[in-house]
């Protein structure tokens, strides 16, 4: 069972049903208790009048005139019946109306009553007492008492029970008719009490229903929201909130990468087309094809370095840890870029103490380092410095790359590590920087258990400080 | 005719001066928005082709000053971006057209010579003067039936005093909209031209197309 509603419904039917049948058990077994109670009494003091007015006289028994005159015993409907027996079992007396007839013949001890259900000869439900007795005697008590043994006597009296059982028949219709009409009654209220509650839960449904994957703007708004739905409101905006974020970090990066590969693309096609429109002779159709392989060299570069963004984000990168020794890696990485900081007069200090050993992977690691200094040597001044640090702190290495000539503001150094982020809206002319360069570096060093941070010095010195767990020293 | 290219990114800037130049036209070229504005203040250029991403300026912050000094210069955006908010910016500021890299030569030409058609409320892609028909769009020339050959350079100079014929078109006019602003041929140059001009579109037994406004410049065909 799924919905909400129909359990509700079901969970408060079936509760109002089994109310309503212990109540009314309890009610029919209380009245039916004291309707027969009200019957017995009344069989009870019939049987004791007869009891009393019988009289034994020698052998001889026999009841009080008047009594044997009495309506009840006489009347066809709703007849009263009495049967008489001797201790021997012998029938001594019986009311005319059982003509032949016997009624049931109920046993107790002396003076007390039992009662038992039975039937007439027209199979009437009829209600009978039995006494046990010593009849009066006639001449007082004169008689000795092993008499008594024999002059004991047994009386049935039996009253028509037709009209009780009617009672009883009808009070169980009238049980049975109320909860029926009480249950269909609450299946309605209860419909409409459910319906009522979960309104609000429909109406955020609604609303949910409504948020189109185009515009996650869209919070649900739902107003007087029970306390319980309130939360659910709550998270469900909260989601909401959440993946308009990632959406629109996605989107943006989406648009970034497009636009990163379109200025690319756009030199590509512009260079082939502007060769394309006339003959050219070799030389010239060289420098096409050299232009256009330098542009796709970049652009592997750069749908690399995404990819590697994009498989640390999905965390897709597997590690070899090696030990590293920290000063020839960077002596070495720094090959790479030596060429370009010679033409622009830049001077590098390798500042790392020759014993520190660095346990990470390598690739990974000079893949680091490798743009950390591109990034230096593309953002020092001419005529700069870069310089390289590290150091033991108490449980981690610090690694330093700093470099001078630095415009940035520390809001502008905050967003270093955002993907193509650029400080001045352009690439540069050679278009390999794509600011994917820091974000990689922090995404690999968060990857290889560091950390990354940026910061800009006064006098114009940006530096990147990396924390690297120690290696075993 | 002579363009501005306001645009960093080399290879794209390289090829599109590249195949302009030789297209016919005079095409100057900056990768700073801050240069590229001082180019276009100093200068008269028929079209600027303006990049949006620029360093020094960007190129909406460049369109916005030249506007609001006033310049009416023609102005084609080059740009990645593509969303329409960043295209209805581009015209709200003053852009007379948009291209969405990456995109074909030939559609950056047209646009071009549209602009410049638009700059001389020229809309015909064919103009004629007396016997003469210039097809702007194939840049051919026929003289009646027959097709005059002409060089980029003599093409781009019938072209500027077809766009204005009837007008007188002045000797400093004439090398500016044909001449590059680094160009170190001199004014004088502009006389040479329109002697291999002369030759090569006039015929002795016909009245001549050019006439010379002696000191101050020249008109193509019969005086407006």
């Amino acid at each position: 069972m799924h919905s909400l509603r129909t359990r509700l419904l079901f969970g408060i039917i079936s509760g109002i049903l089994l109310l309503l049948l212990i109540f009314s058990l309890i009610v029919y077994m209380l009245i039916h208790h004291a309707l027969l109670n009200q019957y017995d009494a009344s069989l009870a003091s019939v049987a004791r009048i007869l009891a009393a007015s019988v009289e034994v006289d020698q052998n001889n028994i026999e009841l009080e005139a008047a009594v044997q005159q009495m309506p009840e015993f006489l009347r066809q409907d709703r007849p009263t019946y009495y049967e008489l027996w001797r201790s021997d079992g012998t029938v001594v007396l019986r009311s005319p109306l059982l003509g032949a007839d016997d009624l049931v013949h109920l046993e107790a001890s002396i003076n007390a009553l039992v009662f038992a259900r039975s039937q007439d000869k027209n199979s009437r439900p009829l209600r009978a007492v039995g006494l046990k007795f010593i009849p009066r005697s006639a001449n007082s008590d004169d008689k000795g008492q092993q008499l008594i043994q024999e002059q004991t006597l047994t009386l049935v009296v039996a009253g028509d029970a037709t009209a009780l059982q009617r009672q009883l028949g009808l009070l169980r219709w009238l049980l049975l008719g109320a909860s029926g009409v009480t249950t269909t009654l609450s299946v309605f209220i209860a419909a409409v009490v459910v319906r009522h509650g979960l309104n609000p839960l429909n109406s955020i449904a609604g609303e949910i229903a409504a948020i189109k994957g185009d515009d996650l703007t869209v919070r649900v708004e739902t107003t007087s929201v029970p306390t319980e739905i309130a939360p659910i409101k709550d998270r469900l905006n909260d989601l909401l909130s959440r993946l308009e974020d990632a959406f629109r970090r996605e989107k943006r990066f989406t648009c970034d990468v497009a636009h990163e590969l379109r200025t690319p693309l756009a030199g590509i096609r512009s260079t082939i087309e502007v060769a394309l429109r006339r003959a050219r002779n070799t030389a010239e159709y060289q420098t096409v094809l050299s232009d256009c392989l330098a542009i796709i060299e970049s652009m592997q570069t750069m749908v690399n370095n995404l990819l590697m963004v994009a498989r640390l984000d999905a965390c897709q990168v597997a590690f070899r840890p090696v030990q590293i020794h920290l000063t020839e890696l960077v002596n070495s990485r720094w090959q790479l870029f030596s060429e370009k900081a010679v033409q622009r007069r830049i001077a590098f200090e390798n500042r790392v103490p020759n014993d520190v050993m660095v346990n990470s992977d390598r690739e990974s690691f000079s893949m680091v380092l490798s743009n950390l200094l591109d990034n230096a040597v593309e953002y020092t001044n001419e005529a700069g410095q870069i310089w390289v640090t590290a150091c033991y702190t108490d449980d981690s290495i610090e690694l330093t790359v700093a470099n001078t000539g630095c415009h940035l503001t520390s809001e502008q150094v905050a967003q270093v590590f955002d993907c193509f982020w650029r400080s001045d809206a352009s690439r540069t002319s050679i278009g390999t920087h794509c600011g994917l360069g820091l974000p990689l570096v922090q995404r690999l060093v968060n990857a290889l258990g560091g950390s990354a941070a940026a910061e800009v010095q006064s006098g114009g010195v940006f530096t990147i400080r990396l924390t690297l767990p120690a290696s075993t020293h | 005719m002579r363009l501005l290219l306001i645009e960093d990114y080399r290879p794209l800037q390289q090829s599109l001066t590249k195949g302009l130049r030789e297209a016919g036209f005079a095409v100057d070229t900056t990768g700073d928005g801050q240069e590229g504005l001082w180019y276009a203040m100093g200068n008269d250029y028929d079209v600027i082709i303006l990049d949006l991403m620029l360093p020094g300026m960007d190129g909406l912050s460049l369109l916005k000053r030249l506007r609001a000094e006033g310049r009416q210069n023609h102005v084609l955006i080059l740009t990645a971006k593509d969303t329409l908010e960043d295209r209805i910016k581009g015209l709200n500021l003053g852009a007379d057209d948009y291209l969405v890299k990456p995109f074909s030569f030939e559609e950056l030409l047209a646009r071009v010579r549209a602009l410049l058609r638009r700059s001389y409320r020229e809309k015909n892609p064919e103009i004629k003067v007396q016997d003469l028909r210039i097809d702007l769009t194939t840049q051919r020339v026929w003289h009646g039936r027959d097709e005059i050959r002409l060089t980029p350079r003599e093409y781009a100079l019938l072209e500027y005093l077809a766009m204005r014929a009837g007008q007188m078109v002045s000797r400093t006019d004439i090398w500016e909209h044909l001449y590059e602003f680094k160009s170190t041929a001199s004014s004088n140059v502009v006389d040479v031209y329109i002697g291999y001009l002369r030759k090569k579109i006039e015929q002795p037994s016909k009245p001549a197309l050019i006439h010379s406004v002696r000191g101050r410049g020249y008109i193509l065909g019969p005086e407006a």
